[in-house]
């Protein structure tokens, strides 16, 4: 038996992991490039190709593009019916990310405060089944829900609540003839369909608030309600962020469920979706996919001057 | 003297678990009282009675004469410095201790006034605008105390106060909270698993076991004179003397403590065993002595000869020092 104070380097694997220990920059330096090319070249690539273009305009007779530097294409973002759109879809995206908060708060402060065990694998499947099923599958079943002869219409008049809907259906900004017409038939979508983006972080920031912090709020003096707004809330903070994150550009961006369900009107990716197809006008909708970037810059600027990363 | 709290009869149930049961607890204003036991036997539960963070499910607890049963925590005049601390991450140090007068309405110069004067307390002066994060262990516990005292409450509970510190700050925290605790003349009320912390700070200690008190006395009631097996064995570095060897010695057959500074060597004896360890300490050696099933430790002064390991020895002692418990 040896008793020599160094081993001898048995295989390839040996030497490899030596050579690493030697040089620990080395290991990094491999385990990195693969993704800093990915990031690098292929995702931030694009995504500066398509600005380059969106400083580009178009020649309005001969349709092609013109590879010239220009402030044009922007310039007609401003135009009445482009502006209508962006300020449809920011609303829409608004509305849908501050319903997906205020409905998934309690779902995400059960699991992670009273779950345990198998509630909480049943919370996970609950969270996470929506997302296995095909999307398309689960924005037409919506609209057989809400259609006029919907299962939604046929309950509300059998409980007698059916003036309800069309009360709502006479609301300004909300008119259709039946949910999956409405606005709000839109709205109810979205918010359906992005609303485990928003329970998963909010539900892992809550997680990481001790009990004991709770508890020395009461033991202070605070009734629930000022914990609730002291410290649960700004400590929640940044899971509420970065659910609204998700929710909010992925409504900007959608232009899948405004074409089934809605009155039809535009949104910004439906916008996008049209002028690069039918219309061929790349400049202009890479004017338009611009606009979400910058709203969720300005957005996160406001959020972290509010102090919503306090508690990061 | 006026109790600050009283326990009566008091039990906590979980399920079939019963983490307190049955507690007769009596501890008088202005003293510093320690609950020491090991983990599991009670001890945070019943300092979470008194918080009110626990319900009792039997007994009646009483705070300066009033029954607290259907108090709930935030309206109880007592304060907890939490065993993490507890501190609120997103609020700097100032907002953090004035947390308590914020919840109850106080307008902020005042609050912040007040605030800094209890930092001052603390001697953490001048560090108001900084984050918990950007502090050491021994200086949130700290804002932990300020924030604690700010309330002005009339019990101070400490979990675990200072089992996150290391042994340095650990001492210097002793002698700092027991100088507060003397300056404001409030009760404390400390739960710990450390003996030595409990017998050098508390005025007053209860050692739980079980979830019921084994012995409730002075440090030096406890220390001397242990009521139980399981008091000596945790408390003390008393060797502790099964019923036949106590008779072997000359007393009753009963179970029986016997201090190391007590025990000596001998050439001959009743009692002879085996030196199966030394351990040098300076002020003297201690031997530990095997005999039949017991091992004895014997502290030998410096400067008087030791025994060499392996070596047999007989143990003598001074009979005052045999002290005779019971057996649970």
């Amino acid at each position: 038996m040896s008793h020599s104070a160094v081993l001898p380097a048995r295989s390839l694997a040996d030497r490899l992991t030596g050579t690493f220990w030697r040089r620990p920059g080395l290991l990094l330096a491999l385990l990195i490039l693969p993704p800093l090319l990915w990031l690098g070249v292929v995702y931030l690539g694009s995504l500066f190709a398509l600005l380059l273009q969106s400083f580009y305009s178009i020649d309005e007779f001969s349709g092609v593009v013109k590879e010239e530097f220009t402030l044009k294409t922007y310039a007609e973002l401003f135009r009445a019916q482009n502006l209508d759109i962006i300020l449809r879809t920011v609303l829409m995206a608004a509305a849908v990310t501050l319903a997906c908060a205020v409905l998934a708060f309690p779902i995400a402060y059960f699991a992670a405060r009273y779950a345990k065990g198998g509630w909480k694998a049943a919370f996970y499947l609950g969270v996470m089944l929506p997302l296995w099923s095909s999307y398309l599958v689960k924005v037409y079943a919506w609209k057989l829900i809400l259609a006029k002869e919907g299962v939604l219409t046929w309950a509300a008049e059998g409980t007698g609540t059916g003036f309800l809907i069309d009360g709502l259906l006479t609301i300004p900004g909300l008119e259709g003839s039946s949910l999956s017409t409405s606005p709000f038939g839109t709205f109810l979508v979205f918010v359906y369909i992005w609303l485990p983006y928003m329970i998963l972080p909010m539900q892992a920031a809550l997680e990481r608030v001790p009990t004991s912090m709770l508890e020395a709020s009461a033991d202070l003096g605070a009734t629930r309600g000022q914990t609730f707004r002291t410290v649960i809330l700004p400590l929640a903070m940044p899971g509420v962020i970065a659910g609204s994150i998700f929710t909010f550009s992925l409504t900007l961006g959608d232009y899948i469920i405004p074409q089934i369900v809605g009155n039809s009107s535009r949104f910004i990716g439906l916008a996008v979706y049209q002028l690069q197809g039918t219309a061929g006008n790349i400049p202009l909708a890479a004017a338009f996919a611009v606009v979400p970037i910058v709203i969720m810059l300005i957005y996160l600027t406001l959020a972290k001057r509010a102090g919503a990363f306090d508690a990061l | 003297m006026t109790a600050a709290v009283e326990f009566q009869n008091v039990s906590r149930h979980f399920g079939t678990v019963k983490a307190v049961d049955g507690v007769d607890l009596t501890i008088a204003e202005g003293s510093f009282f320690a609950m020491l036991g090991p983990s599991g036997s009670g001890k945070t539960t019943c300092l979470r009675l008194i918080s009110g963070f626990e319900k009792p499910t039997g007994g009646a607890i009483r705070i300066f004469g009033e029954d607290v049963s259907s108090v709930p925590p935030h309206l109880r005049n007592v304060n907890t410095v939490f065993q993490d601390y507890a501190l609120f991450p997103h609020m700097n140090v100032r907002d953090n201790v004035a947390y308590g007068l914020m919840v109850k309405g106080m307008g902020r110069a005042q609050r912040h006034a007040k605030a800094e004067e209890m930092l001052a307390l603390v001697k953490l002066d001048g560090y108001g605008d900084r984050k918990p994060a950007q502090l050491s262990g021994g200086q949130r516990q700290r804002v932990a105390l300020a924030r604690a005292l700010v309330n002005e409450p009339r019990v101070l509970l400490l979990d675990e106060p200072l089992g996150a510190l290391d042994l340095k700050l650990r001492e210097a925290m002793q002698d700092e909270l027991k100088a507060l605790q003397h300056k404001l003349g409030l009760t404390f009320v400390f739960v710990t698993h450390d003996q030595h912390e409990a017998l050098s700070m508390a005025d007053h200690l209860a050692v739980f076991n079980e979830g019921k008190i084994a012995q409730i006395g002075t440090p030096q009631d406890i220390y001397d004179r242990p009521a139980t097996r399981f008091v000596a064995d945790f408390v003390g570095s008393s060797n502790v003397l099964p019923p036949e060897l106590t008779r072997a010695l000359g007393g009753p057959a009963q179970w029986a403590s016997l201090r190391p500074e007590a025990t000596r060597l001998a050439t001959s004896g009743p009692v002879t065993g085996t030196v199966t360890a030394l351990r040098y300490l300076g002020s003297g050696t201690r031997v530990v002595i095997r005999a039949g099933e017991t091992e004895i430790a014997a502290l030998v002064p410096a400067g008087q000869p030791v025994p060499a390991e392996g070596a047999t020895t007989a143990i003598a002692f001074d009979p005052q020092a045999l002290h005779l418990m019971g057996a649970a």
